[in-house]
């Protein structure tokens, strides 16, 4: 150690050395030599320099200590002042004593000699030391010993957080690689526990990353010696690091600087642009994948870790949906507010009918483009579908919104991947009939518009119609759009063919009424791509006058858009006031949202000539690129949890366990991803679990766990299946499982079955009872009851970190030392899983043993994961202690744990008191 | 053990004494067979500033240093629980060896704090992992603090404000307190603290919400309680039963520092410095570097080395003067090393030996200016050092 401070010594120790390699490995010594000192003598300047930089280092952290320190001083003098301003009443003792003191040594001096208290000690072994009689002799009963009142002290106890649920260890509360040192207070040794290859891999790690210094001297001894294989190994030898290392690093290094010197050129203005508008929202969605756990519904959880396996579920919920918000502008920037004067400034005399129809009809402003208002429409038109509705409105509302719901996906997935292609095409569009582009365009896009809108009235219809459950609205929607229809083909032919095409559409559609949905999807989709492609060919003038527009638009926002259309559908209002806000007004979303779907179809036509194909061929790289990204996120979360490997030990700590069988039939569950009904292959059917509601897979499954019925036993017998499987019953999946939200006062859900309330969901309700801590009768700490309960009442959880059993094969070799143990068996061996609540858990960990216990714990299934309840196994009166049965393995179990006959139990050993003995290193 | 790299190096002290300032030991006291575990003077009040308080056994006692190598005893407070005392003891510091029971209270660590009063303040804990608040203006009790599981190694008090003090214990946590209203303000434990007892704690001379923690898991903690400091502020002004006061959870240090390789048993801030030490014989001086990004990463940078020989067991602590310019720490053969701490390189002001002395020094006190150290032993004796002028050596503190 001491000869790494002084420069010399390791100098001539490692250029000896390197003089002898060198020797033997090249001729020109010589060379080597004058390499080495070169390298010697920077490897000097490193270390001056070092020295210099401390010695700077202490020297402005002495200025600044002083300046600290005078301060204190100050106050410290100030404090004597006020104190004496204060109390010119009441006597400072300490004071007085002082005073005494110090007249009493002045008076006596040290003639006396007297030598006060321990005088005969001092005979024993000082007298003839240095010592002095010197000690005053205090007035005997002026310093005679303050009793300080007794004060109960607690029972050993080690600082613990309060967890309400579970929580998966994480990397740094490790202690598996990490050494440990054992004071053994009874014996006054110390016991080191490592894993010494573990620690040997850290070192090695740290090793990797070349130091500045390093750094330093690889550029000058190569700038002065020349660049050569001698000069790169003895730098290897220097760094004690591989040559190839060190010739890379040098690599390396000449780039940096090359480039740094290039960026000194590269405008610097670039980096102070709003930085975070430039990056791609995939960034930021990527660590919401990472960071939210879609099991707990809340940012990093705790329990089920970030970097969770993605799941996609089979079946995707429908679009939000508020038809009530659909028919109000949201704001002065609406895109209904804004597109209604444009028309009336753009349109003659001819388009008044228009705008009567939009008097009359304000439910019709509602409309985005068409798709949109399908899409927003779905749901509606889904639940129509089942109460067999014969009016032709809805029939052809329901097959739009089936075909905008194949068709919007591959959308959404292709527009960025495509937008170069269609910009070139539009601007050799709009270089040849830029005269008359801008009155076309408008026009164009009001009659769309107006298209739109007899769509969105008839869908809008439906929708009212079915909250009402009147068909009187459906049968005069049709009309009205004839009359539409009417209005418009007067003037516009262009939209009157278009008119036709939808027509026709609808027609195709109503005659695919009848067939399977799953057949509908496709067609219907062609037929809107045609209809695109021809709205695109119409309108490509507007979209080149557009097309600036288009690129205000950041990559950023871009993202945000189509995650909007992900979430709300085709609703540029609630796309602009929910994802951006502030950034983009809902006009130009709406403005966008329709230029993107000309792009797209453009796009669409151009690609393929068959339109089948292009369909086809956009759905599968959407599909591609949402696998592609999961497959991703999933490596990384395995590297992750990699860092574990299973080892298996020979030694087993003793654990409370749930049960004396040696086999626990429960295993830990993960969602499986299955996109089809789960077959043999299904990761859960392999790990011998059920599949839950978290599962990609669709609800048809048939591993799935279905619930139970029960009506009115309550849950709380082995009939239920739910109980019967130690599961608690889920809401979202039992039929008669129900729970009402707060205290009523929001209203409850129809009561199902008479007056039933299920029992076996205490766990997921938090529905414990209040425990007590307080100092045991029996030994250290223990829970008490607040309340009497029955029988087989659930009492609480028993918390705590959820480490594997490597981790707690090494945590319990020290709780084991300390002769406690919060340790509990959890599930099987697989991977995870004990519970410890040393650290980190709940009051009910101070529960103590007893072979005559009270309650009972009990390993539940509770929405996935398992958790431990303890339970009543007897009525149980206020105030009582609770015990329940450890379960120790027998041969494990501590002597405390497994002497029956002994009274009460204990749990914590009072610990032996003792001095401090010394501890060697 | 891992290598330093180049440029890393930190400069080590030697261990020849500069003789800058020499010291004789002027008294020696017994105070009992027990082993004496802390002493401190009081650098909270300038009028105060040669009293000093010990603790050891069941007893806190508290001394003043005079003139001419005096040590003259002012209090002294005996913890109740222990047997055998009665009232009118005939001498103070013969100690009747009472048989030692689980119950019986050991004080390990002591520090002078004051109320916002003023009044001086003697605060001690130990092994019942009770502080006891003994308010030394009126020689009684003031407050006890229950609240630590296990035993109390090291209570420390903010030099800003001086009411705040911060135990470090075997339960794995460090406790603010408040000993005006009797408050536990803030438990510095949990996810991110210790994994074993903490043996030592100290505040930051002038960041007032910087604590340095250190213990048996061998890392060294730095926390912050900026975010806590309303609080902080709230613990002034309780009125309310101490025990209703919303004590918080600090979970996370703002840095790690694995710096030893062992137990790390005393720690003190050198500025912004860290003064640490373990039982591998050195005191080091390093730096925490914290990103700001990240917190609870960072690099250390050991910057020097201070060599103590023969000082490796646990359980010896080192202390400074008010200006920070010394440190003096005894060892395993009872000696002492006085370090110039704020040099570099460091230099060793001088070495003290006597013959008599020769059991484990666990604690030392500097004085304000440095001019008397005391030393508490093992074996129950407190020795006091007072420097001699040169130009004067045989001044008049030898009688």
């Amino acid at each position: 150690m001491a000869s790494k401070a002084s420069p010399s010594p390791s100098a001539s120790r490692s250029g000896s050395l390197k003089d002898a390699s060198m020797a033997k490995a090249d001729e020109s010594a010589p060379v080597s030599k004058e390499i080495v000192s070169v390298i010697e003598s920077l490897k000097r300047h490193v270390v001056d320099e070092r020295c210099v930089s401390i010695k700077e280092r202490m020297d402005n952290n002495r200025h600044k200590l002083a300046s600290i320190t005078s301060h204190l001083q100050k106050l410290s003098k100030e404090r004597r002042n006020s104190w004496i301003n204060f109390a010119d009443s009441s006597l400072d003792l300490l004071k007085k004593r002082q005073d005494d003191a110090i007249g009493m040594h002045s008076g006596i001096g040290t003639s006396s000699s007297d030598k006060d208290s321990d005088s005969d000690q001092e005979d024993s072994h000082a007298s003839t030391a240095v010592l002095l009689g010197t000690s005053i002799p205090p007035g005997k009963n002026s310093v005679r010993p303050i009793r300080l009142p007794e004060v109960k002290k607690l029972p050993p106890y080690t600082t613990w957080i309060f967890l309400d649920r579970n929580q998966r260890m994480t990397e740094d509360q490790s202690v598996v690689g990490r050494r440990r040192i054992y004071y053994a207070q009874n014996d006054g040794e110390a016991l080191i526990c490592s894993d010494s290859e573990e620690e040997n891999v850290d070192e090695e790690e740290e090793k990797k990353y070349f130091l500045e210094s390093e750094d330093y001297i690889i550029r000058m001894a190569i700038k002065e010696a020349g660049f050569s294989d001698a000069v790169i190994n003895s730098l290897a030898e220097c760094f004690s690091r591989k040559a190839d290392e060190v010739k890379a690093r040098y690599e390396s290094l000449t780039k940096e600087e090359k480039t740094s010197v290039d960026s000194l050129n590269v405008d610097s203005e670039a980096s102070s642009l709003n930085c975070f508008l430039e990056k791609d929202l995939e960034a930021a969605l990527d660590s919401f994948d990472n960071l939210f756990c879609r099991r707990c519904l809340v940012f990093d959880c705790r329990l089920h870790g970030c970097s969770q396996d993605l799941v996609f579920p089979a079946e995707k919920p429908p679009p939000l949906n508020r038809p009530d918000l659909d028919n109000l502008p949201c704001g002065e920037h609406c895109y209904r507010s804004v597109s209604k004067p444009e028309k009336v400034a753009t349109d003659d005399s001819p388009e008044l009918g228009d705008t009567k129809d939009n008097s009359v009809q304000p439910s019709s402003g509602s409309a985005g483009t068409r798709t949109s208002v399908r899409k927003k429409h779905t749901p509606c038109a889904r639940k129509k579908a089942k109460p067999s509705q014969s009016e032709s409105a809805s029939s052809i509302v329901k097959n739009m919104s089936d075909s905008s719901d194949s068709e919007i996906e591959p959308q959404h997935t292709a527009s960025t991947s495509h937008l170069s292609p269609s910009k070139t095409k539009l601007g050799g569009n709009g270089g040849v009939s830029q005269r008359n582009s801008k009155r076309v365009a408008e026009r164009v896009l009001s009659c769309s518009k107006k298209r739109q809108k007899v769509v969105g009235s008839d869908s809008d219809s439906v929708a009212s119609g079915s909250v009402l459950g009147g068909d009187g609205k459906l049968s005069s929607s049709p009309h009205k759009e004839n009359e539409d229809a009417n209005s418009s083909s007067q003037k516009h032919a262009k939209s009157r063919s278009r008119k036709r095409e939808l027509s026709i559409q609808n027609l195709q559609g109503e005659a695919r009424d009848g067939i399977s949905s799953g057949m509908v999807t496709d067609p219907p989709g062609n037929n809107s791509d045609v209809t695109l492609r021809k709205d695109d060919c119409a309108d490509g003038n507007s979209c080149e006058m557009a097309l600036n527009d288009n690129l205000s638009w950041k990559a950023f926002e871009k993202s945000l858009f189509e995650k909007g259309v992900e979430i709300f559908g085709r609703n540029s209002c609630l796309i602009a006031r929910n994802l951006l806000n502030g950034l983009k007004t809902c006009v130009e979303v709406f403005q966008f949202m329709t230029q993107g779907d000309k792009r797209l179809a453009y796009q669409a036509g151009d690609a393929a000539n068959s339109l089948g194909d292009g369909y086809s061929k956009f759905e599968h790289q959407g599909n591609n690129e949402v696998r592609r990204r999961s497959k991703f996120l999933r490596r990384r979360g395995r590297v992750r949890r990699l860092k574990y490997s299973w080892k298996s030990t020979a030694y087993h700590s003793i654990r409370k366990r749930i049960s004396e069988r040696k086999d626990q039939p429960c295993r830990q569950y993960n969602p499986c991803g299955c996109q089809t009904a789960c077959g043999k292959e299904c990761p859960c059917h392999l790990n011998g679990t059920c599949c839950e509601k978290y599962c990609g897979c669709p609800k048809t499954c048939k591993n799935r766990f279905r619930g139970c019925h029960c009506a009115k036993s309550q849950c709380r017998s082995r009939q239920c299946p739910c109980f019967a499987a130690d599961r608690e019953c889920d809401p979202d999946v039992c039929r008669n499982c129900w729970v009402s939200c707060g205290d009523g006062s929001l209203g409850v859900p129809n009561q199902r079955g008479d007056n039933y309330e299920c029992r076996n969901m205490k766990l997921l309700l938090r529905q414990q009872r209040r425990v007590l801590l307080g100092k045991s009768d029996v030994s250290g700490w223990g829970a008490f009851l607040k309340n009497s309960v029955v029988k087989n009442e659930y009492l609480g959880e028993y918390t705590g970190e959820l480490i594997s059993h490597r981790e707690a094969d090494k945590r319990g070799k020290i709780y084991d030392r300390e002769n406690s143990s919060f340790l509990f068996n959890l599930n099987d061996q697989a991977g995870w899983f004990v519970l410890d609540a040393y650290r980190k858990g709940d009051k009910l960990k101070f529960a103590n043993h007893s072979p005559d216990p009270n309650c009972y714990a009990k390993v539940i299934m509770v929405a996935g994961d398992h958790r431990v309840g303890i339970f009543a196994k007897e009525r149980i009166n206020s105030g009582e202690e609770l015990f329940y049965d450890y379960r120790y393995e027998p041969d494990r179990a501590p002597a405390w744990a497994r002497k029956p006959e002994a009274t009460g139990s204990k749990k914590e050993e009072p610990s032996h008191p003792s001095g401090r003995a010394k501890k060697l290193a | 053990m891992a290598r330093i790299p180049l440029g890393c190096e930190p400069v080590i002290g030697s261990l020849v004494p500069s003789k800058k300032r020499d010291y004789r030991v002027t008294n020696r006291l017994q105070e009992g067979k027990r082993p004496l575990y802390a002493v401190v003077f009081n650098f909270i009040d300038s009028r105060y500033f040669n009293v000093f308080a010990t603790v050891g056994g069941n007893r806190v006692t508290v001394y003043q240093c005079l003139e001419g190598g005096v040590i003259a005893v002012l209090q002294s407070y005996v913890d109740e629980d222990c047997c055998g005392l009665d009232g009118i003891s005939e001498a103070l510091l013969e100690f009747s060896i009472c048989f030692v029971d689980q119950k019986d209270e050991s004080f390990y660590t002591v520090t002078w704090a004051c109320n916002r009063d003023g009044s001086p303040f003697v605060v001690a804990g130990g092994i019942n992992g009770i502080i006891r608040v003994i308010d030394a203006g009126h020689e009684k009790i003031d407050k006890s603090f229950v609240g630590h599981g296990d035993s109390v190694n090291e209570i420390r008090t903010q030099p800003l404000k001086p009411s705040l003090v911060v135990s470090a214990s075997k339960d794995e946590s460090v406790r603010l307190w408040n000993v005006h209203t009797g408050v536990c303000i803030l438990i510095f434990a949990g996810a991110g603290g210790h994994r074993n007892e903490v043996l030592s704690v100290d505040f930051h001379p002038s960041d007032m919400y910087r604590i340095a923690s250190c213990g048996m898991d061998n890392t060294v903690k730095i926390w912050s309680m900026k975010e806590f400091w309303p609080s902080v502020e709230k613990s002034f002004t309780w009125t309310d039963l101490p025990s209703k006061f919303p004590t918080k959870y600090v979970q996370f240090p703002v840095f790690i520092a694995s710096v030893h390789s062992n137990y790390v048993d005393c720690n003190r801030w050198l500025g912004d410095f860290v003064l640490s030490k373990s039982v591998d014989n050195e005191i080091v001086l390093w730096e925490p570097r914290t990103k700001d990004q990240s917190p609870g990463e960072g690099t250390v940078d050991i910057l020097q080395k201070y060599p103590v020989p023969e000082c490796d067991i646990w359980f010896i602590k080192f202390s400074c003067d008010f200006h920070y310019n010394a440190a003096a720490i005894g060892n395993r053969e009872g000696k002492i090393f006085v370090w110039e701490l704020q040099t570099s390189p460091p230099s060793l002001i001088a070495r003290l030996s006597h013959a008599q002395s020769k059991s484990p020094i666990r604690q030392t006190a500097m004085s304000f200016d440095g001019s008397t150290i005391l030393s508490c032993c093992e074996d129950g004796t407190i020795w006091r050092w007072d420097a001699v002028s040169s130009s004067s050596s045989s001044s008049s503190s030898q009688v």
